[in-house]
């Protein structure tokens, strides 16, 4: 694919969650880890790929027409995508009226990017900025360091949302660009992160612990994810807080409660969730404990998102 | 400050009896009216109004509670709907009987009251009232035009005016009368010597309602055991007596004397919207005279506001059905305009906050609270703002003087009376005391004009021809050929509905001058010319557009799909729009998702619709009106997207024949935003703030999880910084859980008191029709976020 283009699967105005203010956050497809809980399965793959919405089908059968090689068929009268078929799959998702069938995702360059982001500046002015989300945006680091680098040189407040699951080089080349890292530590345990993640912890350790000695340091957020089963034992919640406490007393951390609205995606992409049934958000009196133990172990900066 | 102040006992009490008391169709004004026009027979107009005003002054039924702060109403009952001759009565006899049944705002009826009318008023007034007068002279071409240009204001007075409330503080009715008396000395002019003599004639009315009240309340002292309530009812009757001889001189005066004031506008004209402005301005100094003097307390001035905050609760306006369809659910419009700048700068204070406090305890319709915004607005003001929009009741809605003002001053009006504009009704502008803005003149439906360019003038929902033919889609060759043709059906329609205006102001200057009201707009008492004659400084005439949302959605489509793609052929849009599309569902689809639509900040779609609404505003701005002054736009429909909708048929934004258009005015088409809050201000902000001087609507829904945080409440402060910088003229919101406006259309009993905002004014949920229920839960909302 082309040099200087990214593969985005979601590019959304109005952020109000990650950062600071009214943000637009570029969601880059392709991520090396496949946590289990995963909230955005559909930028795990890095191959752009046609996704069905069968709700919005009104049978016109125009795909079917289209289609060479077998990618479109039917199947029990119904219309049955195979999206690992070569075909001219822009053509037969042009051709579809309803939006029944479209990309998961989009090459654009970084000035498409760019014209999108700077859209909203009227709103950046009050403390906002554009938010590189993923998947792991470091998968695509050049892109993204130019990206950033736009952004700088046209004053927009950047931050980014990476998994460190990435070459020490890639998370070093990108930080000087911005005023915002958040970084997730999940597991300590390596083996429960293998099993949960789908790797092992020891390239995030080691960035984490760079990345706390860094100059840029203040400008980070330790983020962990409190899914039930998974992240949010005591053992573990204490585990992160003393390690990143120990490398940067005054480091940032937050405690991100479990999102359970992940599980409409997986139904749409035919994958099974973690969590059959929603086992729901923590309460606030649980967060508070989770902090509480944070707190515990030597971080003196803990933040809450419930 | 005024975080800890609670809601009294009394308040509690009060509006719980606002909310439960029925509300029936009354004619016992109407009734007083033709006995003294029976009785005048030989005087003018205005002299024959004047009188049957103060008759109605000196006799109607009046009724007060004794522990209210605020006394006064038109009618002994709370939120009666008056029947009013002068105006309309042939509605109301086609209509009495269904009024307890009808589907938007149902009025109770007594049998015999239509007895009564039948014998009594309805003969007298039969030819005779404004809009049968209207109906003959002109109702035939009013009736031809009406599928694309809704006129207004053709039976009840003229409403949507802002008096010099400042004037009639420090004046009152005695002081006015005496102003009459002295002109009236000065002149030989029969006209001007009928005007100061009607001004004499109200004002004494005027005098003589308040000492009513002062009998009553003394009345009511012999029943009451209680010393220190009997001290309460003698101070609020001492209130009255004085009011009738002298100006204002306490907070609780001046409010009681405002009120007093709005009712007899309403028992004068019987129209909607008389609205108080900038009220924690003019009300400041007598505030901070008893704050001073320890005279009063925060806690007992908010409670007299919130005694005022009920009062503009009980007066409704009884609309034709017809008409009841396009204002639904009682939009009166007592709107008050907060906060701001003035000439010096930042011009909130202690009463901006006291009425916001009102809002967040009451949560009741009225008034209609908006809050003027701008580059200096405080954060406190801001976000207390926000805190009151979060509890749900829709307000207040917001202004922005950054918009506002510059193009006021465009319009010719000078810069201090820009600066010191307030709204009328719900969205309409105007500056205050001394402007005739006839902001409703009419409804201009662009769709429907848009409509007849594609068909070569037949309607689509019955196929007839109402319109010239000057080709149909199939016989444009370019696009920019059927610009050409829509902007000559625009032409035709707009010339037509100029001359509907200048016929329906005639009428209101023969039929029914308003010399109460002259009395407090400048310059009427100067020139003793009534306002309908065009005594006010200003006279300006508003006309809507509606709705350039669809426009652009429709033109959009038509040029990507049809001229520039070729996707669909002419033929086969013309033949989908006709059969509603049934048959057609690869044409909608591709009509409704493979074009961009207004609102999601896809420039070339927004310019359409900015193209046509400057091209209207341009041409409409070369006519004068009836009194001399200018007209200019709109962009607001109070509920009207829904009756106007079901005059267009199938539309190429790929909208079904007869379903709603998009809500307010310059919002986005319900559903079709997709691109986020941010992106829908970005396209609202690309139309030229001079389109709305006559007022704009954005309408955008949250859930109220938005607000559940500080950080929420935050942002959204953000946000509105945000929309002041893109200089959009207004903005409200809606917030509401759609799961609550459900269990009320299922439960309206338990829901009585839960308002929504409809489109520029705030009603009861459970008192609007059940298509626009539905229609307001449909509308997009935005939550997780």
């Amino acid at each position: 694919m082309s040099e200087n283009k990214g593969l985005i699967f979601d590019l959304r105005r109005f952020s109000t969650h990650d950062g600071t203010g009214i943000r637009t956050t570029v969601f880059m497809k392709g991520c090396p880890l496949a946590c289990v809980w995963c909230q955005n399965p559909e930028g795990i793959s890095p191959i752009q790929r046609p996704v069905q919405f069968p709700n919005k089908c009104i049978r016109c059968d125009h795909c079917l027409h289209k289609s060479k090689y077998g990618g479109v068929s039917l199947v029990n009268d119904r219309i049955k995508l195979d999206p690992t078929v070569a075909e001219k799959w822009d053509e037969i998702v042009y051709d579809c009226p309803t939006n029944a069938l479209v990309m998961d995702s989009r090459w654009m360059s970084v000035e498409e990017v760019m014209s999108e982001i700077r859209k909203d500046i009227p709103f950046y002015t009050y403390g906002g900025g554009m938010t590189i989300s993923g998947g792991e945006p470091l998968n695509q680091s050049d892109f993204v360091l130019e990206l950033l680098m736009a952004c700088k040189k046209e004053g927009i407040a950047t931050a980014i949302e990476t998994s460190m699951q990435t070459s020490t080089e890639n998370l070093m080349k990108v930080l000087p660009f911005l005023d915002l890292i958040y970084a997730d530590v999940k597991i300590i345990d390596p083996i429960q992160h293998l099993k949960s993640v789908g790797a092992t912890n020891q390239l995030i350790l080691k960035n984490l612990d760079i990345l706390l000695h860094s100059e840029f340091r203040a400008k980070v957020i330790i983020r962990t994810p409190m899914i039930p089963g998974y992240t949010d034992s005591i053992a573990n919640i204490a585990a992160i807080a003393t390690l990143i406490s120990s490398c940067y007393p005054s480091v940032r951390y937050e405690l991100l409660n479990f999102n359970p609205l992940a599980k409409s995606k997986y139904l749409l992409l035919d994958k099974d969730y973690c969590f059959p049934d929603d086992p729901g958000l923590f309460s606030t009196e649980d967060m508070a404990k989770f902090a509480a133990v944070a707190r515990a172990n030597g971080v003196m900066n803990v933040i809450i998102d419930s | 400050m005024t975080e800890n102040l609670q809601v009294s006992s009394r308040i509690s009490k009060l509006k719980e009896k606002v909310l439960t008391q029925p509300r029936y169709a009354s004619i016992e004004q109407a009734l007083i009216i033709t006995e003294s026009y029976k009785d005048n027979e030989d005087k003018s107009r205005i002299l024959q109004r004047a009188l049957a005003l103060k008759s109605a002054l000196c006799r109607i039924k009046i009724n007060a509670d004794p522990t209210e702060l605020v006394v006064g109403n038109r009618t002994a009952g709370v939120r009666y709907g008056v029947v009013f001759p002068e105006s309309g009565s042939t509605w109301v006899d086609r209509e009495f009987e269904t009024l307890p049944t009808r589907p938007q705002d149902k009025f109770l009826v007594n049998a015999q009251d239509i007895n009564t009318f039948r014998e009594v008023i309805k003969p007298y007034w039969a030819g005779k009232s404004m809009e049968d007068i209207i109906q003959m002279d002109y109702g035939t071409e009013i009736t031809e035009i009406e599928k694309v240009v809704k006129i207004n204001q053709k039976d009840h007075a003229q409403g949507h005016i802002c008096p010099n409330s400042t004037e009639w503080l420090t004046k009152g009715p005695s002081g006015l009368a005496e102003e009459a008396k002295i002109h009236l000395q000065a002149t030989q002019d029969t006209e001007q010597i009928d005007f100061y003599q009607s001004v004499i004639e109200v004002m004494e009315g005027a005098q003589i309602f308040m000492l009513r009240y002062y009998d009553l309340l003394m009345s009511f002292i012999h029943k009451e055991a209680d010393n220190k309530k009997k001290e309460e009812i003698r101070k609020v009757a001492k209130i009255c007596k004085a009011l009738s001889s002298r100006p204002a001189s306490t907070f609780h005066e001046a409010v009681q004397s405002v009120w007093f004031l709005f009712v007899i506008l309403h028992m004068e004209s019987n129209a909607s919207s008389f609205s108080p402005g900038r009220m924690d301005q003019f009300l400041y100094p007598y505030y901070q005279h008893d704050i001073e003097n320890k005279s009063m307390n925060d806690a007992q001035a908010l409670e007299i506001i919130e005694s005022l905050w009920l009062k503009f609760n009980e007066i409704v306006y009884m609309r034709n059905a017809k008409s009841a369809k396009y204002f639904a659910g009682f939009p009166i419009g007592f709107n008050i305009a907060l906060g701001g700048i003035n000439d010096q700068g930042d011009a909130e204070n202690e009463l901006t906050f006291l009425f916001l406090k009102a809002q967040e305890h009451l949560g009741l319709p009225q008034p209609n609270l908006s809050v003027r915004l701008h580059k200096n607005t405080s954060e406190r003001l801001l976000k207390e703002s926000i805190r009151v929009v979060a509890k749900g009741s829709g307000m207040p809605q917001f202004f922005n003087d950054e918009a506002v003002i510059p193009a006021l001053i465009e319009l010719g009006i000078s810069p201090h009376d820009a600066t010191d504009y307030a709204i009328v009704g719900c969205v309409e502008l105007t500056t205050q005391g001394n402007n005739l803005g006839w902001s409703d003149a009419a409804m201009f439906n662009m769709n429907k004009a848009l409509e007849v360019t594609l068909t070569g003038g037949i309607d689509l929902l019955t196929g007839e021809r109402i319109a010239s033919d000057y080709g149909d889609l199939t016989r444009y060759e370019t696009f920019a050929q059927l610009e050409t043709a829509f902007s000559r059906q625009l032409d035709e329609y707009m010339d037509k509905m100029i001359l509907a205006c200048e016929h329906v102001e005639k009428a209101h200057m023969e039929l029914v001058p308003t010399p109460f009201l002259s009395a407090v707009i400048d310059d009427c008492m100067s020139k003793g010319m009534d306002v309908t004659r065009g005594g006010a400084h200003y006279n300006l005439s508003g006309i809507q557009m509606i709705q350039v949302a669809n426009l652009a959605d429709s033109l959009a489509a038509i040029k990507q799909l049809v001229y520039d793609e070729k996707r669909i052929t002419k033929e086969e849009l013309l033949a989908a729009l006709k059969h509603n599309f049934e048959g057609y569902e690869v044409i909608r689809s591709l009509l409704m998702n493979k074009v961009p639509k207004y609102g999601n900040d896809v420039d070339w779609v927004d310019q359409l619709g900015v193209k046509w609404a400057n091209y209207f505003k341009h041409r409409l701005s070369t006519f004068t009106n009836y009194r001399g002054g200018r007209y200019h736009t709109g962009m607001y429909t109070v509920s009207a997207h829904v009756p106007m909708g079901e005059n267009v048929g199938a539309s190429a934004d790929g909208r079904f024949a007869g379903s709603p258009l998009a809500d307010g005015g310059m919002s986005p088409a319900y559903g079709r935003d997709i691109a986020g809050p941010t992106a829908v201000l970005k396209s609202v902000s690309k139309l030229d703030k001079n389109l709305t001087t006559n007022g704009g609507l954005l309408n955008m829904k949250f859930l109220p999880k938005f607000f559940a945080s500080e950080k929420g409440v935050d942002t959204f402060g953000r946000f509105l910084r945000a929309f002041v910088d893109l200089e959009i003229p207004h903005i409200q919101f809606n917030v509401v859980n759609k799961e609550d406006l459900i269990a009320a259309q299922a439960d309206p009993d338990s829901y009585r008191s839960l308002t929504i905002r409809v489109a520029g004014y705030t009603a009861y949920f459970t008192e609007l029709a059940d298509e626009l229920q539905s229609e307001i839960i449909a509308r997009t909302s935005y939550g997780d976020v």
